[in-house]
């Protein structure tokens, strides 16, 4: 057995002469351990619901509109219906869903009040696969094809309009040659969303519809894109603009900045997370070990008087920090997967309005990350240790007999 | 009634039948208005604690030109409202601005009275976006009055269930409702007054009223008038609009 050897059973030994502190102080690192592991899982479930929700909202990952919509989205900047080399790329495998849609504000009246909103023409069976709204639940019947004729609003644009689904509401909006345009909708459905704004500002009809009512014969404002993988957007959005260059594509980033805000600042979160958990931990590690050399003082001088290197000494301290930090990392990652198996998801749509505030999601995924679990791991290990460094020096700079002399 | 109307309303209907509403209504809306018209108006706009009135001054062309123009009070007086066809225009001499108004105001209030730039923009269109029914005949003041209910076509830009008017058999609209698609009655316009004008029966006093608002209402008084005289060129236009020629 080499000397390493001896001083690890030695730190072992030492360890377990004073359990109940031994225990607490294992506990301590468990807890802290656990708690920036179960952390570092939320935030980054928080992050990944977000920008999943924000794409389904959006909707899509990429989007495309001719110059000069997204200052001004009005009817008159328009494309026509993707073909040729643009409906090439948007069937191709770089792509999971797409749909094309008339989106253009307008006035909603009803006999008793009006409400600005945007509406929006689409083809409900492309919208499905893309976007939350094409799959709401729709209290009444949702469109049927690009022809439909009905209206899809809102439960809460409907409360504020004091109307029902079966009576007609009138559209107003500025057609693509700047003129009026309007029409009677007979109200066939009101949907649900988890995002008010959604209920409150957003009526659907059928696509040729709202191309009649705006005077947009097979033209389009917006083609909404779901990558078929969202880490690799670059080579969509290239492949987009190479093939359409007279029209605007951007990805969500653009379009959303605030989600890609969001996203970044609860990656930084996470590291004024694990910095805060860590220097509580730390600050117990150093007072525990400071009084175990303090208890020890007696003995550490007879070490040294028997000819006991101060090194070693520091490396028996040293090693008792190791060992603890050791188990409670094991304990801690193990108690943080037990606790994210089992709860799989938190759901906070108790607060869901407090949620949609702040962006997020109702139900938020705990996902343990690899890079995430090394990271915590690493950064409670190296920092153990180096805060360990300062109660082994200690021990080791004892002077042996005025050490002996101490009671 | 102008003479065609007449004959349109002879020639399509057997004398012993009433005839058809949609002819009545179209009818009326033309007595109304007239080949031309000028008139200078007052309007009172009535809310439960205060009261505005205006002096205004308007020309018709057909159905679809219109030209109103505020005379006082003085700090309201200049302002002006164009129509042609579908688009509507404001002038405002404090500003020295022409405003086309846009669709997204169309349901707002004209003026702030109980009329919306719709009201006042779209006088033309019950004639044709709606599906006229007589519902029956009445005696008013020793006249016969038609009652029509007029249901919007399913596409046709209007919110309400069904309106009716009570049309006299000398084209005065008496009373005009507005019913809301659970057959509510919402709207109100009511004519208070009848007397002649340049030679033809008209409604002198107009009040409209919201039956879910009590105390706000607008009445129209009209002061003088004269129908089917020539108007002289370039009055609907948007020059004549921010600077009127005497």
């Amino acid at each position: 057995m080499g000397r390493a050897g001896l001083l690890l059973r030695l730190a072992w030994r030492n360890l377990w002469r004073n359990a109940r502190r031994t225990v607490i102080l294992l506990l301590a690192v468990t807890l802290g351990v656990a708690a920036m592991v179960f952390a570092a899982a939320f935030s980054r479930g928080m992050v990944v619901a977000m920008v999943d929700d924000a794409i389904d909202h959006l909707p899509g990952h990429v989007q495309i509109h001719a110059p000069g919509y997204r200052d001004d989205p009005a009817a008159e900047h328009r494309f026509p219906y993707p073909q040729g080399r643009l409906r090439a790329v948007l069937d191709g495998p770089l792509v999971a869903a797409w749909a094309a849609r008339v989106r253009v504000p307008v006035v909603v009246a009803s006999e008793y009040d009006t409400a600005g909103v945007t509406l929006l023409g689409v083809e409900p069976r492309r919208e499905a696969a893309l976007a939350y709204l094409g799959r709401a639940s729709v209290d009444g019947r949702p469109l049927a094809d690009a022809n439909d004729a009905g209206l899809l609003i809102g439960r809460r644009l409907a409360e504020r309009l004091d109307t029902v689904r079966g009576r007609r509401v009138v559209i107003t909006a500025q057609g693509a040659d700047g003129a009026l345009a309007d029409r009677g909708f007979r109200v066939v459905g009101l949907f649900r969303s988890p995002w008010s704004s959604e209920e409150k500002g957003i009526a659907l009809t059928g696509l040729a519809t709202a191309q009649r009512l705006l005077r947009l014969p097979g033209e389009v404002n917006e083609v909404a894109v779901r990558a078929a993988d969202p880490e690799r957007l670059e080579a969509l959005v290239a492949a987009l603009r190479a093939a359409a260059p007279e029209l605007e594509v951007a990805d969500w980033r653009t379009l959303s900045p605030l989600t890609h805000a969001g996203q970044q600042l609860y990656s930084q979160f996470t590291w004024v997370w694990y910095l805060v958990v860590f220097l509580g931990m730390a600050f117990g590690l150093v007072n525990t070990l400071l009084m175990a050399v303090l208890e020890r003082t007696r003995e550490f001088g007879l070490f040294l008087a028997l000819g006991m290197r101060p090194r070693w000494i520091l490396g028996q301290v040293w090693f008792e920090a190791l060992l603890v930090l050791v188990l409670g990392l094991a304990a801690g990652n193990g108690l943080a997967l037990a606790l994210a198996r089992a709860l799989g998801e938190v759901d906070v749509s108790a607060f869901a309005a407090g949620a949609e505030l702040a962006g997020l999601a109702q139900r938020i995924p705990l996902i343990i990350h690899g890079g995430d679990l090394a990271l915590a791991n690493g950064l409670v290990l190296a920092l153990g240790l180096a805060a360990a460094l300062y109660p082994a020096w200690r021990a080791a700079r004892l002077a042996p007999v005025r050490a002996l002399r101490r009671n | 009634m102008p003479l065609w109307t007449l004959i349109l309303v002879l020639l399509a209907f057997p004398a012993a039948a009433e005839p058809d509403a949609a002819a009545i209504v179209r009818a009326a809306i033309e007595h109304y208005r007239g080949k031309t018209s000028w008139m200078r108006l007052e309007m009172v706009v009535n809310r439960p604690d205060w009261e505005r009135r205006l002096r205004l001054e308007a020309w018709t062309q057909g159905l679809d030109r219109s030209l109103v123009r505020v005379l006082a009070p003085r700090k309201d007086a200049g302002n002006a409202t164009l129509l042609v066809g579908d688009a509507m225009w404001m002038y405002n001499p404090r500003v020295n601005r022409v405003i086309r108004i846009p669709a997204s105001m169309m349901n707002q209030s004209w003026m702030g009275s109980d009329f919306s730039n719709a009201d006042i923009a779209r006088s033309d269109d019950l004639i044709d976006q709606y599906e006229h029914r007589l519902l029956g005949v009445e005696r008013v003041d020793g006249h016969r009055a038609w009652r029509i209910r007029s249901i919007p076509h399913e596409d046709a830009p209007v919110v309400w269930g069904f309106e009716d008017s009570l049309i006299r058999d000398d084209y005065v609209i008496l009373e005009h409702t507005y019913h809301d698609q659970a057959g509510v009655l919402v709207r109100r316009l009511t004519a208070r007054e009848i007397g002649e004008l340049d030679g033809r029966p008209y409604a002198l006093r107009e009040r409209m009223e919201r039956l879910d608002k009590p105390g706000h209402w607008t009445e129209v008084h009209i002061l003088e008038a004269r129908f089917d005289r020539p108007l002289p060129a370039g009055l609907f236009t948007l020059a004549n609009l921010r600077n009127p020629r005497p």
